[in-house]
């Protein structure tokens, strides 16, 4: 299971299917099932029904999505004879009889094993999962129907899928009448219960919330729900993007390596990558060389170690050639090998190469690859005759001072020896090779000359040489042969990972948008408050993702307990294994009381009337297994979360903040409106003078804005006294029932016999402002007063 | 010196000032304004020497009880509550005590016009002597009984509830003495004998010096303090001194509590700064016990308690005890680090007091 994960995490749900089929061809498809049912998310009979209702559900909202089409979107479940029928109806552009197995039923032969973009799709294996498993266990075909645009009606199909060869077929094709323009049905029946039904109604409700431009209608036999669309803006449409060399497993490159087009590697690398230039390509292809066919140590030339031998080394070798000719070899080479500090097998090759065509065209001598060979045989014999002194400068070289020169040179004596011992003369060898020669050589020379070379000392000795050694100018293998090779994929796939490669390009995300969070949440929860957090895009492994953060506090929300997490990745709700989930982990590692939470211990989910709303949004979501219910733990993930939560509590806070003063206010405004009218009223018992009126003195205590009417004659005066500390604009409409006249500074609107005076006076602190307008005696009056908060607002008229 | 309609006329006059109070509050909801009341910060930092009257009287710091804040409203409504019960005894000819008054607030029907504690009480009635300028005898509000007495040559007559009453403080008291009435001002002096007045802190003190005729022996009128005294026994005090003549002195223990209540004798305790012209008795002197005597008489003591240090430490900022008496005897006092009582004399012998120790001190002092 396991080895699965750590490689199906990534990928498309097809080609994680595709894989498992491979390794399961001998068994049949439903024993397959029977053996991933877990992974599959149809483990229970209760998940079942919440996994086929997601998959239909998401299948539903992609299709109508990537047709441009606002989703209205109707799901019902009925219990029929035993079984449960699932229906899901979708307003999507329809499908051709072509596409009908394709969509439902090619379970383990996906598309777009390689596309990276933000889908719902990769979130599931898939409807065709579902469509298999009601096979499977209520032995009734799938029924489709469909109507596309183009008006020739619905047609009908039933569909199963032939577990012996798992290809789909279509048992029964007819026309059939269906009421909705266009759009695909499709009805399974499938053992389940209905024991998960919260979590069902979550998925619904929270798909509801995500996707505020769908309109998702919910039936189940106790209860149904109608989700209103809120918006008529789509989301975005994603793009497709190139998988980055950093984000693909091995599977998934062998798979493409097998579908390309591209002849040569490079070709393949820039064609099928995102951000894979020739260059990138060239670095990539270094490494998969140093990989593939390991480097070749260059040693030093022996002009270094003083010697000379070369020139007449490879006037020996050159045989049959002019005098002249070999001699001019034979010193041309010499002289070049003296220029260099060092020299590896494969450029003296392309040395001597060179010095023979000079040679030859100066000559006119033709000097035959034997002789060539001959030449570079008998110059690298010389390069390489005291291998050991130079082993023995890498090694100094590499080691630390207080190393005794006994070991060391017993170290470089015996690791010169393995390259003498090499059955490739040209010393070509890969890292890993070397590192068992510094090893061999390190444990000889241990057991031997009774010194110590510890990892450290050993894998600097490894580095020096490595560091040493030059990349071979082999040409790569094609894209065939290593398409052929696991291993020289796997080796191709070490080197995209080592090479570094510009992160990928994040504009292909779409998240549902700060505004749209809120209108989401405004839609199912009946809160005070609303915030929202987009994050800029940042990148994991090879993907791009996006955080998103939405809270809701207050008003009707459930008040007792901890606050409500949704989960999402790409939008779609994360239903089971919440405790396994980075979101969750991450969220409850935030000190929420410093946003003015109740969180007791200072971690863990916080208290309060809140819901709490996570999408992780990416061209490929990691999750913790196959089922898809939990969001991995990566740390740049976790990172982006963390950042992304705080920056809503803070939004939060300062609300809670102003609430908090607000009730305050409110208390003591309460008490004291309690206590100063008893006290006028024993005052004016006291003094035995008339009864008093607070309002004014309520007013001035609460620092509230007051407004009052006072009519002189003809004349109707409103005046507004602003107690507080800060200006106000208060918005004054009063509606009288007589002509006003023509007040200054207002506007005025007649309606059906009723005056609408409208002032939008700014009162300084401290000061009043007088609104004065004409009326009748017999005038009503009706006084409303926006933009000021209800606390801090007195009307007495 | 009171007659009926003296009465009457003081009473009305105290009745008006109270109604003159709530008219204010009044005035100011009628305003619109905020309903406050300001009255002088009650602490040591803000007590000044009026030096016409010799007196420590409040300054000019003031805090306000504004009804702006919960807290204010309700404290400004209990003393509407308390104003008119006030002004209804008045009229009605009755008195009660500051107890009563805790308790009859229990009865009101507006819960948040109770009172909390006898404490809040006692000083709201305090908060209503000085802005209304009268006192809270003339409301008709008495204390608890504090039993202080008075012992000496002094005759003089009590107008009582129950009619006049002449008595001599000598021949017609028990060994209890005479007990000062809550309000002093209906006692009448008739006539006396006495050469000085001493004031004594503690029951036993007074109690001693009476066994051994020390106020028949050098004619003394002796006032039981019984602690922190009274303002009736201040109020007392201070006519004896005024209106006799008679030189005032105190005795009291060594302790810091004990200069605390010759102070209050003397020059006014803060808590009732605004009735210190009324009450205080300047010219009253400190016979004793001083710590410069502990060390001279080497009497029996207790070491300072921390509270008595910082009792000591806060004397020497209090603008009362500014002076080089004072200063000199209270860092003495922090230097021995120790206290004596009053009764500690009795360890050189019971008759110590009053054939040695107040002889030779009011020798000193040029009492005797």
């Amino acid at each position: 299971m396991t080895s699965y994960q750590s490689q199906l995490g990534d990928d498309g749900g097809g080609a994680v299917a595709e894989e498992l089929a491979e390794n399961q061809r001998s068994i049949s498809i439903a024993e397959f099932f029977e053996k991933n049912k877990q992974m599959l998310g149809f483990d229970s009979d209760a998940k079942a029904l919440v996994t086929a209702v997601k998959e239909a559900v998401d299948n539903a909202l992609d299709a109508t999505e990537e047709a441009n089409i606002l989703p209205d979107i109707y799901v019902e479940i009925e219990e029929v004879g035993g079984y449960y029928r699932l229906v899901v109806e979708d307003n999507g552009p329809g499908i051709t009889k072509e596409q009908v197995p394709k969509v439902f039923g090619k379970l383990l032969y996906g598309s777009r094993f390689h596309a990276r973009a933000q889908t719902r799709g990769q979130q599931g294996i898939g409807i065709s999962a579902a469509v298999l498993y009601a096979q499977l266990t209520s032995g009734k075909p799938a029924k489709v129907t469909s109507k596309t645009e183009r008006g020739d009606g619905a047609r009908y199909f039933e569909l199963t899928i032939d577990t012996d060869t798992n290809e789909p077929e279509i048992d029964v094709e007819r026309d059939t009448r269906w009421e909705r323009p266009h759009g695909t049905r499709i009805e399974i029946e499938m053992e389940g219960n209905m024991r998960a039904r919260r979590q069902l109604h979550d998925y619904i409700k929270h798909t509801a919330v995500v996707n505020p431009h769908a309109r998702i209608e919910f039936e189940e036999p106790d209860a149904s729900f109608k989700f209103e669309r809120v918006t008529d803006e789509l989301p975005p449409e994603t793009e497709e993007i190139r998988p980055h060399p950093h984000g693909v497993e091995l599977g998934t490159l062998l798979k493409m390596l097998e579908a390309t087009d591209s002849y040569s590697l490079s070709g393949f690398l820039q064609g099928e990558f995102t951000r894979v230039g020739a260059k990138t390509a060239e670095s990539i292809l270094d490494n998969f060389r140093d990989r593939h066919f390991g480097r070749e140590p260059a040693w030093r030339s022996p002009r270094a170690r003083g010697e000379t031998d070369v020139e007449a080394a490879v006037a020996d070798a050159v045989a049959n050639k002019s005098a002249e000719a070999t001699a001019a070899i034979a010193e041309r080479l010499d002289g070049a090998i003296r220029d260099r500090d060092r020299i590896a097998h494969a450029e003296l090759a392309s040395l001597v190469g060179e010095l023979a065509d000079e040679i030859e065209t100066e000559f006119d001598q033709t000097f035959g690859s034997t002789v060539r060979e001959n030449a570079v045989d008998a110059a690298w014999g010389e390069i390489i005759r005291d291998r050991a002194s130079d082993c023995y400068a890498l090694v100094d070289g590499a080691t630390t001072t207080r190393k005794d020169d006994a070991a060391i040179e017993g170290l470089a004596d015996r690791l010169a020896d393995k390259f003498d011992d090499q059955e490739d003369a040209r010393n070509r060898i890969t890292r890993e090779g070397l590192r068992e020669f510094v090893g061999r050589a390190a444990d000889a020379t241990e057991e031997y000359d009774d010194a110590t070379f510890g990892e450290t000392a050993r894998e600097n000795v490894v580095e020096a040489v490595w560091d040493a050694s030059v990349t071979v100018p082999d040409d790569p293998p094609n894209v065939a042969d290593v398409a052929g090779d696991r291993d020289a994929a796997a080796r191709l796939l070490e080197a995209m990972r080592e090479t570094d490669i510009l992160s990928p390009p994040t504009d292909c995300l779409a998240p549902i948008s700060e505004d749209l969070v809120v209108a989401g949440l405004k839609k199912e929860y009946d809160a005070d408050f609303y915030t929202s957090v987009t994050r800029d895009a940042s990148v994991h492994g090879g993907d791009p993702f996006v955080v998103e953060v939405g809270i809701a506090y207050g008003g009707e929300i459930e008040a007792d307990g901890g606050v409500d997490v949704l989960r999402f990745a790409n939008r779609v709700p994360l239903v089971y294994q919440r405790g396994a989930c980075a979101t969750v982990d991450v969220l409850k590692g935030v000190n929420w009381r410093n946003y003015g939470l109740d969180q007791p211990g200072g971690s863990g989910i916080p208290n309060g009337p809140g819901v709490i709303m996570v999408h992780v949004a990416s061209t490929s979501v990691p999750f913790t297994s196959e089922s898809k219910d939990a969001v991995a733990n990566i740390p740049e993930i976790e990172d982006e979360l963390r950042l992304a939560l705080q920056e809503a509590g803070r939004g939060m806070q300062s609300h809670l903040k102003k609430q908090r003063s607000l009730r305050k206010r409110r208390r003591k405004q309460n008490v004291i409106a309690d206590i100063l009218p008893d006290m006028a009223e024993k005052l004016s018992e006291v003094t035995g003078r008339e009864p008093l009126d607070v309002e004014d003195s309520l007013a001035r205590i609460m620092n509230n804005v007051l407004v009052e009417r006072a009519t002189d004659g003809a004349t109707v005066r409103l005046s507004v006294h602003n107690y507080g500390d800060t200006n106000v604009s208060p918005e004054i409409t009063e509606i009288v029932t007589t002509d006003p006249g023509e007040p200054g500074g207002a506007t005025v609107v007649e309606m059906d016999g009723e005056w609408f005076i409208k002032w939008s006076p700014t009162v300084e602190s401290g000061t009043t402002a007088t609104l004065e307008y004409d009326a009748d005696d017999d005038a009503e009056f009706d006084i409303s007063v926006d933009g000021v908060e209800a606390e801090k607002l007195t009307v007495n008229t | 010196m009171s007659t009926e309609s003296d009465t009457d006329v003081k009473d009305e006059i105290a009745r008006e000032q109270l109604i003159e109070l709530a008219s204010d509050f009044y005035d100011q909801f009628a305003e619109g304004n905020v309903p406050t009341m300001e009255i002088p910060t009650r602490t040591k930092s803000n007590i000044v020497f009026d030096e016409d009257k010799d007196v420590w009287v409040y300054g000019d710091r003031t805090s306000t009880r504004s009804a702006n804040s919960v807290q204010g409203a309700q404290k400004l409504l209990k003393a509407i509550y308390t104003i008119e019960f006030l002004a209804e005894q008045l009229e009605e000819e009755r008195s009660s005590t500051l107890r009563e008054l805790y308790y009859l607030s229990e009865s009101w029907d507006e819960e948040r016009a109770q009172f909390s504690g006898q404490d809040e009480s006692n000083q709201l009635v305090e908060d209503l002597e000085i802005v209304s300028e009268v006192t809270r005898e003339d409301f008709h509000m008495r204390p608890e009984e504090s039993g202080a007495t008075i012992m000496g040559p002094l005759y003089l007559r009590e107008q009582t509830r129950r009619g006049e009453r002449e008595i001599h403080c000598q021949e017609d008291v028990g060994e209890g003495g005479y007990q000062i009435p809550n309000n002093p001002d209906t006692i009448e002096f008739l006539e006396h004998d006495a050469d000085f007045v001493l004031c004594v802190e503690t029951g036993g003190m007074r109690d001693r010096l009476v066994e051994n005729g020390f106020d028949e022996e050098y004619n003394v009128i002796i006032v039981h303090l019984k602690g922190q005294p009274a303002r009736a026994t201040r109020r007392i005090t201070k006519r004896l001194r005024d209106e006799l003549d008679l030189p005032v002195v105190v005795f009291c223990d060594g302790d810091p509590w004990s200069y605390r209540i010759y102070a209050s004798v003397s020059y006014g305790s803060i808590k009732s700064a605004h009735l210190s012209e009324y009450l205080a008795t300047p010219a009253a002197e400190y016979v004793g016990i001083q710590p410069v005597d502990i060390v001279n008489y080497e009497l029996p003591t207790d070491p300072l308690s921390d509270s008595d240090r910082n009792a000591l430490q806060s004397e020497l900022d209090d603008p009362r005890f500014q002076d080089d008496y004072w200063r000199e005897q209270i860092e003495l006092q922090l230097e021995i680090d120790k206290k004596a009582e009053q009764q500690a004399l009795a360890s050189r012998g019971l008759d110590f007091v009053t054939d040695t120790y107040l002889p030779e001190r009011l020798g000193e002092m040029d009492v005797l």
